[in-house]
């Protein structure tokens, strides 16, 4: 998964000059992601199989009695030939559907604490990988909105990561504008630091075409429970300012509180559009919030009308 | 000097910069640390936060207080500060004026006076002002300005003197060199001490200096303690001890020397606080007493504590006077005689001659000599015998001896009441026995003498019988009358033997006795009277004597300088600049003058007239220059505060991971080095280098790099070792081959050394090797192997091919002379008794060192390579022994013999044991063969 340098590209100025370098970092630690991603996924595909209720499908779900009024080329002859009754066969419910992730690459991302082994940007592609995997297995089709378009292919981690490492653009902290068909799912992988109006834009436009999703915010436990005292100046990665504390430990409340209604205000958006809002901190283990997103990807397709579940990670835990 | 504290600063005006330090203060206090920088993704949210405290984080008050005390500590540091500074004078660039106390008292402490003047001289020096050194003691001087650096030769010069000076004589000097220089910078190096006019010369200075300021240096070491009063009295010495300054509790001791500067003595004083004088006092024999010629304090060196006694402190004077003719004509018979012979011991005797007993006691009453012993005088003329009566009355000590004047005269001179006339025991017309002494009374002086029983009186006076008569008793005969009497009178005090001073009625002035007796009595008299013996020695009164010996003012004896005069014989006074401490006179008679006369006392010099005066102190040490220590310690505070602020900072815990990683490498590898280190050390010394040649006894052959003289040689030695082994008690470990230039060839008794045909010659090096090791008590044995191939004929064998090798070898050596092994030599007894020594050939002969010709012992002395033990240092046979003795691995011999196969291999075997255990036991078994001889001279 080498990097084929375009040397004429790094003449476009330190930003891309930046991005090569990250992409480079990016290249030497994805096959660990992806190795660990592997892993993730393999753990959460062994308990969970298939879609367990009827559908459009190869495979048979299930016979039931066939009620008046259905077309009467559904009756399962041979079935119905053993008794009285006439049977319908129903095929496993196999729809291939389209789920959009979005892992938030931006600079911020690249945060982890003194305690922490993952950065959270490994994390959400740790994140991101395994899931498409595991729907790709489900026979689900995975795409990066902007980067890589929906495929159904096996080794579409393999894929995924190459598309990511070889990515040479600006990389927002929120998904391009799209929009996903209305069946289709979104994922969206971010710390979700930016401003509560662009979140809850891109949750809107992403909605818009009636399409599900599953918003997670991925973050540091320094990040929550803001472990700092004494003379500090804070500064933001990606360049929106910089502030000093002077006694940090007295900012504590004033943050936590910050942080609750920042994320109290997402989840009254995603409440509102009937998405979930999970959030996951980089100290627990992946697999923890891949069950939880398998397992809302699942209800969500399955429940329309209680689509609103919010499930915490941690409270599963 | 601050706050008593002895601490000065080079530059004091630097310590204005611990003004700022509040400045400093408030500036810490309000300038925040630098922040720590940390990107934080929710920095939005942050922002959004209204920031409703902004005073920064203080720096901590420890950090504060920490990095105020760094800025107080550079700053003292700057300031230069001294421990114990040097003596400050003003900083003025006005000359400097050094009165100098250089009298005795000073003398103790010299060096450090030295030292503060030296100081001074070397600051004006560095400051170019002119110095002017004014010694107390020159008295009028040419007082005078001079650069500083000939000042301090001039002070080079300057030495304490023995005597007591006058400083007032010195301050007409002082004046006129005032009344030159104007502006001058006074220091008086004192030494505290007034030894009688201080106070008028502190106040004559006072008014002469008016108001000028003056720097007065006294204190800060021992001050001066002197000896004065020397007084040997009945039964001990006694010395007073004098100190200027009373403060405090000092103890010390006080030695006895005589003339010749052995200790005879040594007496403890001690001072009580407060006191001026105590005193130290010679418990010892009079003998010892009498030879004291000097005193001093241990370890003062000064004139004033050394006190020199001549005759006038020793013996007590006794004067003898004698009314029997017998002592003109028949001088050792009379009782003079025994008694001067009996006080000689301990007392200075004067006895009468020529002149009648009244006479010489009117004679010795004028010389006031403490005890009269009148032996047998009868009566003195009435105007001597009231003197004499008045003497005893002040404290003269009259000792009687009877006889048949006293018997026959009437006498009150005596303690008891005599019967007229006398006893006479044992005699042709008696009945009674000469009586033996019985006894001594309790309470007299005689107490606790024993008793001598060989002691008899044939005729003694007797006492008239009374009440007092036992009280005034000292000694009893055996019946009870009493032998010796005594009475006091007012001070004094009269004995009477009842006996003669001679044998005529006693034996008692052949006793030992007799001397014990006399030795307690002359303990009872009075102290001499130094003035007054002095001016009764009447014949000398105008003599004057000249300075033999003198001290120095540190009290040491040196040769009298020019300056020295002679004093009358009869001086008493205290030393002067004429007339210096010491010995006078001829060494017989020698006169002491001391430094201090007996009534001098010492005071402390009272300073309060000078009333702009500052005070110092002598300095006794180097100034310790403070810096050092005070930047280090400002040092160890910066490096503190270094990690408090990563402390603070957090750059610790970045630092922690990568540190305890780096940490942890380091330590293990100290550790394992550690670890590691002693092993190796403890085995390079203990096991690693010691050959094994020296925790064994092994046979060892020289290695001649002939393959197969050398395996014969390795077989050989092997089998003389199994030989050694099976039937001796000596176990060898397994031969040793020898490279002789580099081995160690110490180890081995016996190097076997085959000469091999075309053999290298060795080193020179290696022979000196050899020489040294034959010379150290080893044994080669040289084997040519060629007895068959030598010449035929008598004298043959020496000039087989071998031995002419051999004798190139051996050219360079010290090769002693060598004989064929005679019959009688160890060599053939030390195992078994051997003829010959044969190896595979039997035709050639075993050579060893001469041995020494009976009566010859210089000869054997001459040998240049002494055998150790008689053992001879070279062995030649060119028998091929190796040859021999070696036996292949299976236990078969290697080499044929040429002839004689079992006997001669035997033979050579034991030729071979012989030759390893003379080697080994040396002359032991030639002793040995005397053993049935010894045995049978035991048995009988």
């Amino acid at each position: 998964m080498a990097l084929e340098p375009r040397r004429n590209t790094y003449q476009d100025g330190p930003a891309v000059g930046r991005a090569v370098g990250e992409g480079r970092t990016l290249a030497a630690a994805m096959p660990r992601l992806i190795l660990e991603a592997r892993h993730v996924a393999a753990t959460v595909i062994h308990g969970l199989h298939g879609r367990r209720r009827a559908g459009p499908g190869e495979n048979f779900w299930q016979y039931r009695r066939f009620v008046s009024g259905e077309p009467a080329s559904k009756v399962d002859w041979r079935r119905s030939a053993r008794d009285d009754h006439l049977y319908v066969r129903e095929q496993e419910w196999e729809a291939a559907h389209t789920v959009w992730i979005w892992p938030d690459r931006s600079p911020s991302m690249a945060f982890a604490s003194a305690r922490v082994r993952d950065t959270k940007l490994y994390r959400t592609l740790v994140i991101a990988l395994a899931l498409a995997e595991i729907l790709v297995q489900g026979g689900e089709r995975v795409g990066i909105p902007g980067l890589m378009r929906p495929t159904g292919s096996r080794n579409v981690i393999d894929r995924m990561a190459q598309s990511i490492v070889h990515d040479r653009d600006e990389r927002p902290s929120l998904p391009p504008t799209f929009a996903p068909s209305p069946l289709a799912e979104v994922v969206l992988l971010s710390d979700l630091w930016s401003e509560i109006g662009d979140v809850r834009r891109t949750i809107t436009q992403l909605s818009g075409s009636g399409a599900r999703g599953h918003v997670v915010q991925i973050v540091d436990p320094a990040e929550e429970t803001f472990p700092y005292w004494g003379r500090i100046e804070f500064v933001e990665p990606e360049g929106a300012g910089r502030i000093t504390a002077g006694r940090a430990e007295t900012w504590r409340i004033d943050y936590t509180a910050r942080v609750a209604r920042h994320r109290a205000e997402i989840r009254s958006e995603t409440d509102r559009l009937g998405w979930s809002f999970t959030i996951h901190r980089t100290d627990r283990p992946a697999s923890e919030l891949l069950l939880a997103l398998h397992a809302q990807i699942g209800a969500s397709t399955s429940t329309s009308g209680t689509r609103s579940t919010v499930t915490q990670s941690r409270t599963l835990a | 000097m601050i706050g008593g504290l002895p601490i000065g600063f080079a530059e004091p005006l630097v310590l204005i910069g611990l003004l700022t330090l509040p400045a400093l203060w408030w500036l810490l206090r309000m300038i925040p640390p630098r922040p720590r920088r940390i990107d934080f993704p929710p920095t939005r949210l942050l922002l959004e936060i209204a920031p409703r405290e902004e005073t920064p984080a203080r720096t901590p008050w420890w950090l504060t207080l920490m990095r105020l005390a760094l800025a107080a500590l550079i700053i003292v540091a700057a300031a230069g500060p001294l421990w114990r500074p040097p003596l400050a004078t003003s900083t003025s660039r006005a000359p400097i004026a050094i009165l100098i106390d250089d009298a005795w008292p000073a003398a103790a402490t010299w060096q450090a006076r030295m030292r503060t003047a030296d100081d001074i001289i070397t600051r004006a020096e560095d400051d170019r002002r002119a110095v002017a050194l004014i010694p107390l003691s020159r008295g009028a001087q040419d007082v005078s300005l001079e650069p500083a650096n000939s000042a301090r030769v001039r002070l080079q010069q300057i030495a304490p003197q023995p005597y007591a000076i006058d400083r007032a004589a010195a301050l007409k000097s002082i004046s006129k060199f005032l009344a030159t220089v104007h502006d001058v910078d006074l220091v008086w190096l004192s030494d505290g001490t007034d030894l009688g006019h201080g106070a008028d010369f502190v106040k004559a200075l006072a008014k002469t200096l008016d108001k000028r300021p003056i720097t007065i240096v006294a204190g800060g070491i021992p001050g001066p303690h002197a000896l004065a009063a020397a007084d040997n009295a009945a039964g001990s010495l006694s010395v007073k001890v004098l100190r200027a300054d009373s403060s405090g509790a000092v103890t010390g001791s006080v030695r006895a020397l005589d003339l010749k500067g052995l200790s005879l003595g040594e007496a403890p004083f001690a001072f009580k606080a407060g006191a001026l004088e105590t005193e130290a006092r010679f418990d010892l024999p009079v003998e010892i007493r009498n030879d004291i010629a000097r005193l001093e304090i241990s370890r003062e060196h000064s004139a004033g504590a050394v006190q020199l006694l001549d005759k006038r402190w020793r013996r007590r004077t006794v004067g003898i006077v004698s009314a029997s003719t017998a002592d003109m004509s028949e001088p050792l018979l009379s009782s003079s005689y025994y008694i001067q012979r009996a006080l000689s011991p301990f007392a200075d005797i004067r006895v009468a001659q020529g002149e009648s007993p009244t006479d010489a006691v009117a004679h010795f009453l004028d010389q006031k000599l403490p005890i009269l012993v009148l032996a047998d005088v009868g009566t003195v003329a009435a105007d001597v015998h009231d003197r004499l009566a008045h003497w005893v009355e002040d404290g003269g000590v009259l000792v009687r001896f009877a006889g048949p004047r006293l018997a026959a005269s009437d006498d009150d001179l005596v303690p008891v009441k005599l019967r007229r006339g006398g006893r006479i025991l044992g005699g042709a017309l008696s009945w009674d026995k000469p009586q033996p002494l019985a006894a001594f009374s309790r309470d007299s002086p005689f107490n606790g003498m024993t008793v001598p029983n060989d002691v008899t009186v044939t005729r003694q006076v007797l006492a008239e019988p009374d009440a007092a008569l036992n009280d005034n008793t000292w000694a009893t005969l055996a019946d009870g009358t009493p032998l010796v009497t005594a009475a006091r009178r007012g001070k004094g005090l009269i004995v009477l033997f009842h006996v003669t001073g001679d044998t005529r009625w006693s034996n008692l002035p052949l006793s030992g006795a007799f001397v014990e007796m006399l030795k307690r009595i002359v303990d009872l008299a009075g102290t001499t009277n130094v003035a007054a013996t002095a001016s009764a020695n009447a014949k000398t009164a105008h003599e004057i004597v000249p300075p033999s010996r003198v001290l120095d003012g540190f009290g040491n004896f040196i040769a009298p300088p020019p300056t020295a005069r002679p004093v009358p014989a009869d001086f008493s006074g205290s030393a002067t600049a004429d007339h210096p401490p010491g010995f006078y006179g001829p060494p017989e008679s020698f006169l002491a003058v001391n430094t201090l006369a007996p009534s001098d006392r010492l005071g402390p010099l009272n300073f309060a007239p000078l009333a702009n005066a500052r005070h110092e102190i002598y300095r006794t040490s180097e100034p310790l220059d403070l810096r050092g220590p005070i930047f280090l310690a400002a040092l160890a505070l910066f490096l503190l505060d270094a990690v408090a602020v990563l402390f603070l900072g957090g750059g610790i815990q970045r630092l922690i991971p990568r540190l305890s990683r780096s940490t942890a490498v380091i330590l293990v590898i100290i550790s394992a080095l550690s670890l590691t280190l002693p092993h190796t050390r403890a085995e390079d010394m203990q096991i690693g280098k010691v050959p094994p040649a020296a925790l064994e006894t092994r046979l060892a052959y020289v290695i001649t790099g002939d393959p197969e003289v050398d395996e014969i040689s390795k077989a050989g030695l092997a089998g003389l070792t199994l030989f050694l082994a099976q039937r001796t008690a000596l176990e060898p470990g397994d031969p040793m081959g020898l490279d002789i230039a580099q081995d160690e060839l110490a180890f081995y008794p016996l190097i076997y050394w085959p000469i091999a045909p075309g053999a290298a010659r060795p080193s020179e090096d290696a022979l000196k090797r050899i020489d040294t090791y034959m010379k150290d008590g080893g044994t080669v044995l040289f084997d040519t192997r060629d007895a068959v191939v030598a010449p035929p004929g008598p004298g043959g064998e020496t000039r087989s091919p071998g031995m002419m090798e051999l004798r190139k070898i051996l050219s360079s050596l010290d090769i002693p002379v060598l004989e064929p092994v005679p019959r009688d030599h160890v060599l053939t007894k030390t195992f078994y008794l051997l003829r010959d020594f044969p190896g595979r050939f039997d035709s050639g002969q075993l050579w060893v060192e001469a041995l020494p010709a009976e009566n010859d012992e210089d000869a054997a002395s001459r040998r240049p390579a002494r055998g150790g033990d008689g053992v001879s240092s070279i062995l030649i046979t060119s028998n091929d022994l190796a040859g021999a003795w070696a036996t292949r691995t299976d236990g078969q011999p290697m080499l044929p013999i040429v002839e004689g196969e079992p006997r001669q291999r035997e033979m050579a075997f034991r030729a071979g044991v012989n030759i390893v255990m003379y080697t080994l036991t040396g002359n032991y078994k030639a002793d040995q063969v005397h053993v049935p001889a010894l045995l049978e001279r035991l048995g009988q």
